[in-house]
């Protein structure tokens, strides 16, 4: 997840089974852990722990896929580039 | 059993290997797959276009509230990709002879119109198809009609305004050579655009032509001088043509409700020239229709691109609209249809009554625009002899037709639906795109009643039986529409609730706290207010009021029934039917039908839901194979593979991209011929192809040859979705002498090309960056061994009841050694202390017999009065220590396990129960009254629930997650009461009152219940119990509970009855309390084997729904009441299933496990305990050289310890650091320059 921000991810969003129905039992209970976990390294490098998100959804539920990207890229676009981002572009 | 088949196979010819499945639904399915996974060939016989059955039309699975597609889906790829189950769909069996283990069926199948082999299941047929209705063709047509030759015109107002020239035009000229010089064209032109003089040619005057085509419609057929060009298509067909143009523009011009004709003209040219009809014709004011010629096909309206016209405007006749049978007829459908997205084989029929080619030859669109030229006309059905050695009968059910209960409006009110289409509605592949709506209006409806028992528990039209699945599904329902929809109020009105199944209690009291009102009431009518279209209930209450209810909408819970043509085929198979329609079965052998070598599964052995099905079908398909054992593996192919190329470490990356143009779906938005180009830019690509169909035969043909060719040492496909097609182009690869890993696949339709119809440039990029990274992943790819072991061939029963020791038998039968072992000193369980089952045979003379058949068998080995105290190993190959009663240690070797531990009866301490000898259990009571010294009794007072359904309102537990559970058994509100229902006790309070009038015809019989739970055709026997004059008296354990005072001098119970409203007081000589059964001890052997246990102590099935016999660690299973509560047939039956299950495994010599499991490195590990407390299977563990090992044939390949590894010691083939990364960076490719978020998040 924080490789994918050191590429110049702005935001990244993980998706998981709902919860209870995770084909490996427990696995997206401790994704949403490991979430947590890098949203607050997020938050302490200041990139921002609001640029990660767990989201859980089942097969059948494209639409709501659909809005929860959309959401989640509208959220993302009112927080702005990443400051990766940012620095790499002023120094570049 | 075996001796004899051997002495069979000498004397008569051979008895058959392959078995027909007669029935392509979840229970037809699963016994396919069971039998073909052990040896059998299958052919599977299915009437519809394609298999998946009634499951497949449902949204969501009670009571986990799964997804139905999702979890059938798998089952349908897996069946339709097996190499050993023959999919005859569209077919029936029409004769069946011989006997069993050697028939000959004849199956004739109807003609398709579409290749099989050749399609790839694009759909563009369907999506060009412009016909919605059932045409009235001239053969129907009365004379008189024909004759009149279309006087009536009517002309549909809609001068319009032509639209912009500009918009997808049409270019028309005259070719000289062919005019005739008549004239028609310039007097069909409105626009004044054909210069013409009489005796001379016509031409075109293109800066006042409009493209309407009126010129091309007037030209006679025979001269057909008008030309078009500049169309996309056309060199397909006109039809094609047409269409192309009417979905531009449908694009173009957003449509909101019915608009005003743009004088496209599309109409007339298609009623004209592809239909060859000619009724429509474009006039000054609008569009002429000729009321007489038209031939209702509807062709026009759907080409119209503005929702302009209307069928009944062009037409006096009725429309007969093509209702998508699929959908419950809630929308429509072309005569050429895909029965559902995700239907196996996913390939079209054409519908005989209302194709227009195949009637009148017209038309011929879907055959114009078919790429791989799958459409063939001229196809017909045919017939063919199948020699099988038994048949599965498992033709499945279909709803209620509620109109017979005409007092609730169905098919008058349109807001009345049935519960099906309610499914459907909820359905996100549905007509709704999973919206409620009203049928009636569209709208959104908040009050929603669901009327229970429509066509179930009612003699009045001949279904005296009950559903068992409507009160489940009807609580789902409305517990799903209001997840959908939160202001969504539901209302259920029901006789009995019957959530008699596992956690089904749960399921109710959550969907109570759900804001879902149940209320006990019988709805009398229903009334529509015509204006409003809402619907108006009446019922009397609980308190004897009548009551009159308005609500939006209207579901009625229809119950199953058995299809008239279903009783024809069974008429033809020589299976005998009760006067329902149901097989007529044996308590003791459930699954047997009246012929044998005829075995049954699913609802037409009575009404069940998905699990009881799809036990009943793994257990049809071992009663299916026991007889056929020495036939196993004589009539299967098996997939012969080249050796396998070892990859050399240091040889150059060669791969090959393959980009699907899947039809149009991708190459309609992609350019996908740009893609292939960027894919060969790309590192190590050497090969990029554009398929136009990557997944059809011949292509994977080609790509074995391209492989060959270009020395491939790596495959990407660029197409649909890997959980469908990834098996195909891996197993392509491994043909080709590949390690299958080194493939990976980039999803650029469902992911791409149908999220952005409308922007191609953008999508095309995302493809390419999909791809960029499927090929960064693949030169990342290692070659993954697939671990192959020996099994062995033994079977461990733990049990010796009735489930194990059919268990036993049927696994010797099937030509498998058995070890069964017991903890007491003899066979028999449970089952001991039962006396009638409810068809009124012995339990003792059925218990006789299968213990000596037990005890007598040569493969069976006992271990009675013994105990598992050790156990290891994994599937395939388990090591197990018994304990005997000598003390001494017995290790067996075995490749696979039964559980079959059993229940008992609860005893709580309740009512003087133990103490008082005028309370007795409810099978002490049976036992009695089978048994020598019934004593003289009166009166009998039975007490349901006691001690039952405790505490489910106070607390109610999630739903199994898999988690052993840490509260032993029993001690729920610390009293030994039982929080869940155990199914069986209404039935054999109903028996055990039946057999007590049998012996004393005068006795008095009160039955104190909550809800009575005689599900099925127990129901019958309810009835009957109610017209021998037992009193069944419902109390609330709340509001109203029996006040019952046991003393000295006999027992006395005070209760109110809500029938009379009032108190009664009863004094009987016996107080009989149906207490219920709990499972027996089994907490040490379920740590032993490290299966789960859900909080009342029943181990925990793999999936509650399509793996109700399996237990989560493979290679185990289980059958009986160590499951759920169930009766002997259910018990029976899922013991014949845990053998059909465990005889997939022990029938084969090795097995192969999936490359994808995690490895430790043992150089890096600090043995630190991580993985072993992370891993949800239990199986990582310290071996002797003191590092972490995990064993891959116990691995789930989850991943999950190698996330948590602090170390980084463990990793996952195909998801290690370096493939993640690779996809991380190459995504990201072309991002760093363009940093802002705008630019990185189009798209």
């Amino acid at each position: 997840m924080l490789e994918a921000f050191e590429n110049g991810a702005d935001g990244v969003m993980v998706i998981g089974c709902l919860e209870g129905d995770c084909h490996y039992l427990s696995g997206n209970i401790r994704a949403r852990a490991r979430v947590a976990r890098v949203a607050a390294i997020l938050e302490s490098i200041r990139i921002g722990g609001e640029r990660i998100r767990m989201f859980n959804l089942s097969a059948g539920e494209g639409a709501k896929f659909a809005a929860y990207v959309n959401e989640f890229v509208g959220q993302v676009r009112e927080l702005g580039p990443s400051p990766v981002n940012v620095v790499r572009k002023n120094a570049a | 059993m075996n001796e004899q088949n051997r002495l069979q196979a000498g004397i008569t010819p051979a008895i058959s290997g392959a078995v027909m499945v007669i029935g392509g639904g979840i229970s037809g399915m699963q016994s396919a797959l069971d039998l073909a996974n052990a040896g059998f060939k299958v052919y599977l016989v299915e009437s519809s276009p394609a298999i998946g059955g009634k499951m497949a039309q449902l949204d969501k699975t009670f009571p986990t509230n799964d997804c139905s597609m999702c979890i059938v889906s798998p089952k349908l790829v897996e069946v339709g990709r097996h190499l050993n189950i023959e999919l005859l769909t569209w077919s029936e069996v029409t004769a069946l002879s011989g006997e069993a283990g050697d028939f000959t069926a004849t199956v004739s199948s109807r003609a398709r119109y579409v290749d099989i082999g050749k399609c790839t299941g694009c759909g563009a047929c369907e999506l060009a198809c412009p016909v919605t209705q059932i045409s009235y063709f001239p053969q129907e047509m009365p004379e008189e009609e024909q004759k009149k030759g279309g006087r009536e015109k009517r002309l549909i107002r809609g001068p319009g305004s032509p639209v912009p020239k500009t918009l997808h035009p049409w270019a028309f000229s005259v070719i000289a050579e062919k005019c005739s010089k008549c004239g028609n064209c310039f007097r069909a032109c409105l626009h004044g655009a054909i210069s013409w003089e009489k005796g001379g040619i016509a031409s075109v005057i293109a800066d006042k032509c409009t493209g309407c085509g009126a010129c091309y419609t007037a030209c006679p057929e025979k001269f057909s001088a008008v030309a078009i060009s500049d169309a996309p298509d056309l060199d397909k067909s006109l039809g094609a043509a047409i269409v192309a143009r009417s979905v531009a523009l449908k694009k173009e011009i957003p449509v909101k409700g019915r608009q005003d004709c743009i004088r496209c003209g599309l109409c007339a040219m298609t009623c004209r020239k592809v239909m060859r009809i000619g009724a429509l014709k474009m006039v000054a004011d609008g569009i002429e229709a000729n009321l007489d010629a038209c031939q209702v096909c509807g062709a026009c309206v759907s080409v119209c691109p503005v929702s302009f016209l209307e069928i009944d405007q062009v037409t006096n006749r009725e429309a007969r609209p093509l209702y998508n049978r699929f959908n419950e007829g809630l929308n429509l459908r072309h005569p050429v249809n895909i029965l559902y997205p995700q239907a196996v084989p996913r390939v079209p029929v054409i519908d005989e009554a209302s194709c227009v080619q195949l009637n009148t030859g017209a038309c011929g669109i879907c055959k114009s625009v078919c790429g791989p030229g799958a459409i063939d006309y001229g196809l017909k059905g045919g017939e063919r002899q199948i020699r099988i050695g038994s048949v599965i009968f498992s033709p499945g059910f279909e709803v209620f037709d509620a109109k017979r209960r005409g007092e609730f409006g169905y098919g008058i009110y349109k807001n009345v639906v049935t519960s099906i289409e309610f499914e459907r509605l909820l359905s996100a592949s549905g007509p709704t795109s999973g919206t409620v709506q009203r049928p009636g209006d569209g709208r959104h409806p908040k009050k929603i009643a669901w009327i229970q028992c429509v066509g179930s528990r009612d003699s009045s039209c001949d279904r005296d039986y009950c559903s068992s699945v409507c009160c489940m599904y009807a609580t789902k329902e409305a517990y799903i529409a209001r997840e959908h929809d939160s202001a969504i109020e539901p209302t259920i009105f029901y006789i009995d609730m019957r959530s008699f199944g596992k956690n089904f209690d749960n399921y109710v009291e959550r969907a109570k706290e759900r804001n879902i009102r149940f209320v006990r009431a019988m709805v009398s009518r229903v009334f529509e207010d015509p204006l409003t279209g809402d619907l108006e209930l009446r019922y009397v209450d609980g308190s004897g009021w009548r009551v009159t209810e308005t609500f939006d909408m209207v579901v009625l819970s229809v119950g199953v029934q058995i299809a008239a043509k279903t009783r024809e085929l069974a008429a033809t198979l020589g299976v005998g039917l009760d006067r329902f329609g149901f097989a007529i079965t044996d308590a003791f052998t459930p699954l047997a039908t009246s012929r044998p070598g005829i075995y049954v599964g699913g609802v037409i052995n009575g009404p069940k839901d998905i699990p009881e099905t799809v036990i009943e079908a793994s257990g049809a398909a071992q009663a299916a194979s026991a007889g056929l054992a020495l036939a196993r593996g004589s009539e299967i192919t098996v997939e012969a593979l080249p050796e396998e190329r070892r990859p050399d470490p240091d040889e150059e990356l060669r791969i090959g991209v393959f980009v699907c143009h899947c039809g149009t779906n991708i190459a309609s938005v992609v350019d996908v011929a740009a893609v292939a180009e960027y894919a060969r830019s790309l590192p190590g690509v050497v090969y990029a192809g554009h398929p136009l169909y990557t997944c059809s035969q011949d292509s994977q043909e080609s790509i074995r040859a391209i492989i060959g060719e270009h020395r491939l040492n790596r495959l990407v496909a660029a197409a649909c979705s890997p959980s469908t097609h990834e098996p195909l182009f891996m197993s392509t690869l491994r043909q080709a002498g590949i390690n299958k890993y080194f493939f990976d696949m980039a999803n650029i339709r469902d992911q791409c090309s149908w999220v952005h119809p409308n922007d191609p440039e953008m999508a095309t990029e995302k493809a390419k960056r999909l791809v960029r990274m499927a090929v960064a992943n693949a030169s990342q790819a290692e070659a993954l061994a697939e671990l192959e072991f020996d099994v062995n061939p033994g079977l461990l029963v733990i049990g010796g009841g009735v489930a194990g020791m059919t268990a036993a038998l049927e696994a010797a039968r099937q030509g498998f050694d058995v070890s069964l072992v017991e903890q007491q000193p003899a066979l028999g369980g449970q089952a001991q202390n039962l006396g009638r089952t409810w068809d009124g045979q012995y339990f003792w003379e059925y218990l006789v017999k299968l213990k000596e058949e037990v005890e007598r068998h040569e493969r069976i080995k006992l271990f009675l009065g013994s105990a598992v105290v050790e156990h290891s190993g994994f599937v395939g190959s388990f090591t197990t220590d018994i304990m005997t009663p000598s003390g001494a240690l017995r290790t067996i070797s075995h490749g696979a396990i039964i559980v079959a531990t059993g229940a008992e009866e609860a005893r709580p301490d309740l009512h003087g129960l133990g103490t008082s000898e005028r309370v007795l259990t409810q099978v002490d009571f049976e036992t009695r009254l089978f048994g020598n010294e019934q004593g003289e009794l009166n009166h009998v007072v039975m007490l349901q629930c006691a001690g039952s359904r405790a505490t489910v309102t106070a607390a109610y537990s999630e739903p199994d997650t898999g988690t052993p559970c840490e509260t032993p058994a029993g001690t729920v509100a610390g009293q030994g009461h039982l929080p869940y229902c155990s199914r069986v006790c209404c039935n054999q309070a109903v028996k055990n009152a039946l057999r007590l009038k049998e012996i004393n015809p005068a006795a008095r019989i009160d039955i104190l219940y909550r809800d009575m739970r005689t599900y099925g055709l127990g129901e019958l026997q309810y009835q009957q119990a109610r017209r021998q004059g037992v009193n069944f008296i419902r109390f609330d354990p709340l509001e109203n509970p029996p006040e019952i005072d046991v003393a000295d001098g006999g027992v006395r119970v005070v209760v109110s009855d809500p029938s009379i409203g009032r108190k009664v007081s009863l004094a009987p000589d016996l107080l009989v309390l149906s207490t219920g059964m709990k499972p027996r001890e089994n907490e040490e052997l379920a740590s032993m084997l490290r299966v789960p246990r859900n909080s009342n102590g029943f181990f925990i099935e793999a999936h509650a729904k399509l793996r109700p016999v399996d237990l989560p660690s493979e290679g185990l299973f289980m059958a009986g009441t160590v499951h759920a509560p169930k009766d002997v047939s259910e018990t029976i039956a899922q013991a014949q299933a845990a053998v059909a299950r465990a005889a997939i495994l022990l029938s084969k010599k090795n097995l192969r496990l999936s490359g994808v499991v995690s490895r430790v490195d043992p150089a890096h590990c600090a043995v630190c305990l991580t993985c072993v407390r992370a891993c949800p299977y239990g199986v990582p563990f310290i071996n002797a050289e003191h590092t972490a090992e995990i064993n891959p044939a116990l691995c789930q390949g989850c991943g999950i310890c190698v996330a948590e590894c602090p170390a980084k010691a463990i990793t996952l083939g195909r998801y290690q650091d370096v493939n993640l990364k690779a996809k991380i960076r190459s995504y990201a490719q072309g991002l760093t320059e363009a940093a802002t978020v705008e630019e990185t998040h189009d798209g």
